[in-house]
This record gives C-alpha cells, structure tokens and sequence, in this order.
C-alpha cells in the first residue's frame, strides 16, 4: 500500500468519530509517512510496518465509542461502545458482549417486574374498589375491601420504588460497563 | 506437536507482555524527554517486535487521560511536528509503573535463576 492509499483507506474506516479527533489522527499518520520518507524509507516499508489500517481504526474507534459513552449517557452511546469493543476480537464477544447481554437481559427483567407489581397492585385497586359495588364482576375471595385497597395501594407504591430503585442500579451498571470495557481495550486486545 | 503449543505459549506472553509494558516505555521515553510521535514509535519498535500502527491509539488514549499535553514545534525540515510532553500525573504514574517493572523483573529472575542453579548441582 502506498501512502495515499493507506490515508484515505484509514480516513474512510474512521467515520463516525468526531471530525477533530480523525483530523488529529490523520495529521499524525501522514507525519509519520512524511518522516519515514525523510529517512529514506519507502511509502510501502511505512505502511506495511504500520500494520492493518483495520484493526488500528478499531482500536480507535474503540477508545472514542468509550470516551463518549463516558461524557453522554445514553442507552445508545454504550451500545456503541459495546459494539466496538466486540469488533476487537473474538475473544471479547465472549467476554464482552455475552456479560452485557446478560446484564441487560436482567435489568430488563427488574424493570418488567416492578411494572408488573404496580400494574398488579393497581387491577387489585380498582378491583377492590368495584367489588362492594358490583359483586358479580368481582370476586375478592372474601378479604374486606377496604384492607386489599389499601394493600393493593402499597403494591402500586413498591412498584413504583422498584422501578425508581432499578433506574439507580441502571445507571450504576452503565457506569460499571464503560469502566469494564477501558479495562477490556487496554489489557485484552488482540 | 510440542513446539507448536509451546511456540502458541510463547506468542501469547509475548503479546500480553508487549501489552503491558508498552505503557511504560512512552512514559519512560517522555520523562527523558519530550519526543514526537515518530521518534516514539521508531525507538520502541527498534527494540520491541510490534505494529507500529498500534502505538499511535495508545498515544491518543493515554493524552486524552491527561498522562501528557501535546504541542507543535516549528521544524527546518519543513511543517511543524507535533511534540509529547509528560504531565505531572503521567510523571508519577512512571515512576510506579517502573518501580512495578524492577519488582517484576527481579522477582521473575530469582526464581528462574533459582532453578537454574538448583538443577545444574
């Protein structure tokens, strides 16, 4: 590869990370082509003991997905970072990928339970409350319904804690993933 | 087939070692001095087998976790380089990472050199 082909090459593989930082990383390798050439090396002996443009534009690309997921929380954003760091190697989608999906398989799983206990506790509600009324519609298996609205009122009430307490443990696994991976691309790439 | 699992052995410390100590050689180099990036990677590749590509990521990332600043430098060779200089933060993370490095070293070399002699009487 020559030297136009090995910077346009790694331009295109960049997309996506901030236009000042492919900027930065583009004047960096075309002045290391340009002090190569000075000591008399040829444009193909620089690329070719630069290496893969592929896998030096996902480690960039890697470390931006993380930085960012870092500064702007959004669901998005470590998804991305996620992705990246898989693209590192095989071995991280073992590491990497199958932990998170599990992580999120289980935040999810949190989630739908507390909405599950609020959406309980509030059918008990209007159930306990339609009960003395309509009898026939339903059937309160003979608990007073005064105790089971106001049970059923707690039950909304739990719900809704769980649900805030699951927001916290969110953004604390977030946290935990964008830690995780800076360790995952520093220590274990190949 | 034995020199195969040894030689896959062999590829895989080298890497992990590379991976590790690679860190300490910028920050070695950059608390000599203040250096450029290809002076970077030429000396480190001069002494240790790697993708040169791969030095310049670990630069970015280690300069956007404040171990050092950059800043250009006019040149007479023609447009101005871009030159490292070591922060207070990457200053001290040197010195425990090559204090780390002596113990490892040491450490490793003692036992090997321990067995050495053992099994040599």
């Amino acid at each position: 590869m020559n030297r136009n082909e090995y910077l346009s090459a790694l331009s295109k593989l960049l997309e996506g990370i901030p236009e000042q930082d492919k900027n930065e990383i583009l004047y960096d390798y075309s002045e290391h082509f340009r002090i190569g050439q000075e000591n008399g090396k040829t444009e193909e002996e620089i690329a070719q003991a630069l290496g893969d443009v592929r896998v030096i534009a996902r480690q960039f690309k890697a470390d931006c997905s993380v930085r960012q997921a870092e500064t702007n929380t959004s669901a998005g954003n470590i998804l991305r970072a996620v992705v990246a760091a898989c693209l590192l190697g095989f071995f991280n989608l073992v590491i990497v990928l199958g932990p998170f999906l599990g992580v999120v398989g289980a935040l999810f799983g949190f989630f739908a339970a507390s909405i599950g206990i609020s959406a309980g506790g509030f059918g008990l509600f209007i159930g306990s409350i339609l009960s003395p009324v309509l009898p026939m519609l339903v059937n309160l298996g003979g608990f007073d319904p005064v105790a089971a609205a106001f049970f059923a009122a707690g039950l909304m009430c739990l719900g809704v804690l769980f649900f805030i307490g699951n927001c916290y443990l969110a953004r604390l696994l977030y946290k935990g993933t964008v830690r995780y991976l800076k360790w995952n691309i520093e220590f274990i790439r190949r | 087939m034995c020199i195969g699992r040894i030689q896959r052995k062999v590829d895989i410390m080298n890497i992990q070692f590379k991976k590790g100590v690679l860190e300490l050689c910028v920050l070695s180099m950059l608390f000599k001095k203040d250096c450029y990036g290809y002076e970077l990677v030429n000396e480190i590749s001069k002494n240790i087998l790697i993708s040169e590509g791969t030095i310049y990521p670990l630069l970015k990332r280690l300069k956007d976790e404040g171990y050092f600043t950059t800043y250009l430098e006019e040149s007479q060779e023609g447009p101005p380089r871009k030159y490292y200089k070591l922060t207070d933060l990457g200053a001290q993370t040197k010195l425990e990472l090559e204090n780390e490095w002596s113990m490892f070293v040491e450490g490793v070399n003692r036992i090997v050199k321990e067995a050495n002699d053992n099994e040599q009487e």
